[in-house]
């Protein structure tokens, strides 16, 4: 069973949290400030952290970093503050995705599942992402739309297979550009257009793209949720070891 | 460790580590007579041979007809040398000239001597006139320079009166002094106006070097040349508090011992009297302290809008959040009637929230502006996210997107384009009746693209299409109970003119529906290459 640490100085929202998260199997710990997140996060080993940035002892950002020094826990930053440069900086600094408030509590599922895929796949080494009819082989390097195989060029592979491997998770433009072009420093024209091409390939309509969701000023995310026609598609339960 | 050198001013300053005596200074002065002859090398060359040519021009001459115009001729290069190089060449032209003159073409031919008292006369006046015009044609290209000096330098204080005009904190105004003080001084240069590291944002200088600045602040015309520790010959000058309240300038002369530091600190310090008394017309002092002020009220408001931000919004994310998973309990889930109240508790406070977000960006809007952070953007990325975003508003409506494929990027903020685009489908959702059909499309070309959103709803008369996007503006037509601040169209219309596009409004007339358009511009040139990059 998963655990899950919410730190978050506001009861009621700490309440419908592990109300949520306990309705779905997760086992929940709490703390209210970031020296009790700290401690718990250190001695209880939790799979998933909740990280609200307005904390009453230390910025959020702070515990981010100071956890990030010592493990690889996945971590979801919670924020009223929408700036999509916070959230960059976030991200870049080890969060493995963000969630502005007010949310429902869906949307929070979906992501921290994304992130403990991600997490559990890194170790379990599965090959296989699958989200609707898309499917990605990362070893053989085979992708597939509803059972047909597709041919995609160097670098849209190389994008594809960025977005799969962090599936339902964000990367920024500047991750993806690295990891395409091998610097961040890139054209981010170079980059809208490529995402277009491929959801050209991808899409079943490339103008309302339902796998390939961009997050604006921020970066991409490769939809993990997203209504599976494939008859071997389906939802995992928490701490599954991947999408299929 | 480092070393102090006595303060003076920098007209006697001498390098510290290096012993100097009379023996230099005549060593000095006939390398600098070298060194201009080295100069003057080639021009004078170039004359010669400019007086060569001259004369084989009236040798050739000469064979056909008589010449009487020889002073005429050797005049020429004597002009264009003393024009083009000042007046060393210039004499050098006349004197050769002279002599070219009498030995080929004043009798007796192919000697110096002159037969004629008369020739001597010419050839005297012919060299009196040929120095004078190398004098004033020198004068005349020296004052040239000087005016060409001058405006090139009216034409850098303009830009750097620019760039301080467009600094928002100390900080940057700090930084665009420095770049210009290393710009004109041709040395790194930085403006320390803190006495603590870091104060004035600047970490590339060194403690010590700070350090020094600070016991030297205390003489208002206090000046050194400083070793530093880390590296580095610095030459420091205190700056007097009518230009900024505590300032010192450090320049990085050099790496090298071996530099010939005096000389490059003399020439630099003339320079840098120039630029403080530059900073002092623009009055830097006020500047930095307007700036700061500025900085400091918009910190306080941010921080006002931030806790309004919280306090309004935790609560109300609370709610939400609470109503999400009572929506997934098995005992509401399953009852029609509960499960429908607790979807309404949950959309009212979505609502609720909408509306404290305009109020936050209204009173943003008020207070300072927009800032766009503008990059190349998809359209159809920004059509997209809009949609996601306004889903519970567009729940009651069939959305049909009509995009074209290959709409071309955009430059703008997509987050505000994106908030725009999101207002108008609210306002479209809101005034056209439930279950019918809002349409969003696309038009490009190579100057711009416009996302339209067109719906079935109310329509707008001529009067209400003027005021549309105007602050607060509610038509009288609205239905009753229709909520709404006019707040809505106006954050769109402002996000759009701060990303350079606008906001436009058709409609047949009253109940046949509108049209609102946004107007982005394009990259259209560049996609090409865009798309070929992409594909290699």
């Amino acid at each position: 069973m998963a655990s899950v640490l919410l730190i978050d100085d506001e009861i009621q929202i700490r309440r419908f949290l592990r109300a949520g998260f306990e309705l779905h199997g997760y086992t929940v710990l709490e703390a209210e400030n970031a020296t009790l997140g700290l401690k718990a996060a250190t001695l209880e080993k939790p799979d998933l952290i909740l990280l609200d940035l307005n904390l009453p002892d230390l910025e959020g950002s702070e515990v981010l970093e100071r956890v990030r020094s010592w493990s690889n826990v996945p971590i979801i930053v919670l924020s009223i503050q929408a700036d999509e440069r916070e959230k960059v900086r976030l991200l870049k600094m080890g969060a493995d995705d963000y969630v502005v408030k007010p949310f429902g509590i869906s949307e929070l599922l979906a992501r921290s599942e994304a992130a403990m895929r991600r997490h559990f796949r890194s170790s379990n080494r599965d090959p296989v992402v699958r989200t609707g009819p898309l499917s990605i082989d990362l070893v053989l390097r085979v992708v597939t739309v509803s059972g047909k195989r597709i041919q995609l060029t160097r670098k849209e592979y190389t994008l594809l297979h960025a977005l799969a491997s962090h599936a339902g998770l964000v990367l920024t433009h500047e991750q993806l550009m690295e990891e395409i072009w091998g610097t961040r420093a890139g054209n981010i024209q170079y980059l809208r257009i490529l995402v277009r091409k491929l959801r050209q390939k991808v899409e079943a309509d490339a103008t309302r793209p339902k796998l390939i969701i961009s997050e604006s000023g921020v970066g991409y995310r490769l939809d993990a949720d997203n209504p599976n026609p494939s008859p071997t598609h389906g939802r995992i339960s928490p701490g599954a070891a991947c999408l299929a | 460790m480092s070393r102090f050198q006595d303060r003076r001013r920098l007209d006697g300053l001498t390098a510290p580590w290096r012993g100097r005596g009379p023996d230099d200074d005549r060593g000095r002065s006939d390398t600098a007579l070298i060194d201009t002859l080295a100069g003057h090398a080639l021009p004078v060359a170039i004359t010669l041979v400019g007086v060569v040519l001259a004369t084989l021009f009236l040798v050739v001459i000469n064979t056909f007809v008589e010449v009487d115009f020889v002073p005429l001729v050797y005049m020429l290069p004597v002009v264009l040398a003393a024009t083009r190089w000042g007046m060393l060449p210039g004499v050098v032209a006349a004197v050769a000239g002279a002599a070219a003159a009498d030995f080929f073409f004043y009798p007796p031919l192919y000697s110096f001597w002159l037969s004629n008292p008369q020739d001597a006369v010419h050839l005297a006046l012919f060299l009196l006139v040929g120095i004078v015009t190398s004098n004033l044609a020198a004068r005349l290209k020296s004052e040239a320079n000087v005016l060409r000096g001058r405006e090139k330098e009216i034409a850098e204080l303009h830009a750097f009166s620019k760039v301080l005009a467009t600094c928002v904190t100390a900080p940057d105004l700090i930084v665009a002094v420095q770049d210009y003080l290393s710009h004109t001084l041709g040395y790194r240069a930085f403006l320390i106006a803190s006495a603590d590291k870091g104060g004035d944002g600047d970490f590339a200088l060194p403690k010590d070097v700070r350090d020094h600045a600070a016991t030297l602040t205390a003489d208002a015309d206090g000046s050194a040349i400083f070793q530093s520790e880390a590296g580095g010959i610095w030459l420091l000058r205190v700056i007097t508090p009518e230009i900024l309240g505590y300032g010192a300038i450090a320049v990085n002369l050099a790496e090298r011992r071996d530099a010939d530091l005096d000389t490059i600190a003399r020439s630099v310090g003339i320079l840098l009297d120039e630029a403080i008394a530059t900073l002092k017309q623009l009055k830097l002092k006020e500047s930095i302290e307007h700036a700061t002020i500025a900085y400091r009220a918009e910190a306080l408001r941010d921080a006002l809008i931030g806790d309004a931000s919280h306090e309004l919004r935790t609560p109300l994310a609370s709610i939400i959040g609470q109503c999400s998973v009572l929506a997934q309990l098995p005992a509401i889930k399953n009852d029609f009637r509960s499960h429908g109240l607790v979807e309404s508790i949950q959309g009212e406070a979505g609502r609720l929230d909408d509306q404290i977000r305009l109020l936050l960006d209204a009173t943003r809007i008020k207070a300072s502006g927009v800032r766009p952070q503008r990059v190349w953007s998809d359209p159809l990325d920004i059509v997209d996210a809009a949609i996601r975003q306004k889903q519970r508003a567009l729940s009651a409506h069939s959305v049909n997107c009509n995009l074209e494929k290959n709409t071309p990027l955009v430059f703008v903020d997509p987050v505000l384009v994106e908030h725009a685009l999101g207002q108008l489908l609210d306002n479209a959702a809101k005034y056209s009746p439930r279950g019918s059909t809002i349409v969003v499309h696309s038009r490009g070309d190579r100057d711009c693209v416009e996302l339209c959103v067109t719906d079935q709803g109310n329509g707008l008369t001529t009067v209400e299409k003027r005021q549309l996007g105007k602050h607060c503006y509610r038509s009288d037509r609205h239905p009753a109970g229709t909520d709404g601040s006019g707040l809505g169209l106006w954050i769109a219309r402002v996000f759009m003119l701060a990303n350079g596009g606008t906001l436009s409004a058709e409609s047949r007339g009253p109940n046949l529906g509108a049209t609102i358009s946004l107007r982005l511009p394009t990259v259209s040139d560049d996609t090409p290459q865009c798309l070929e990059a992409a594909n290699g």
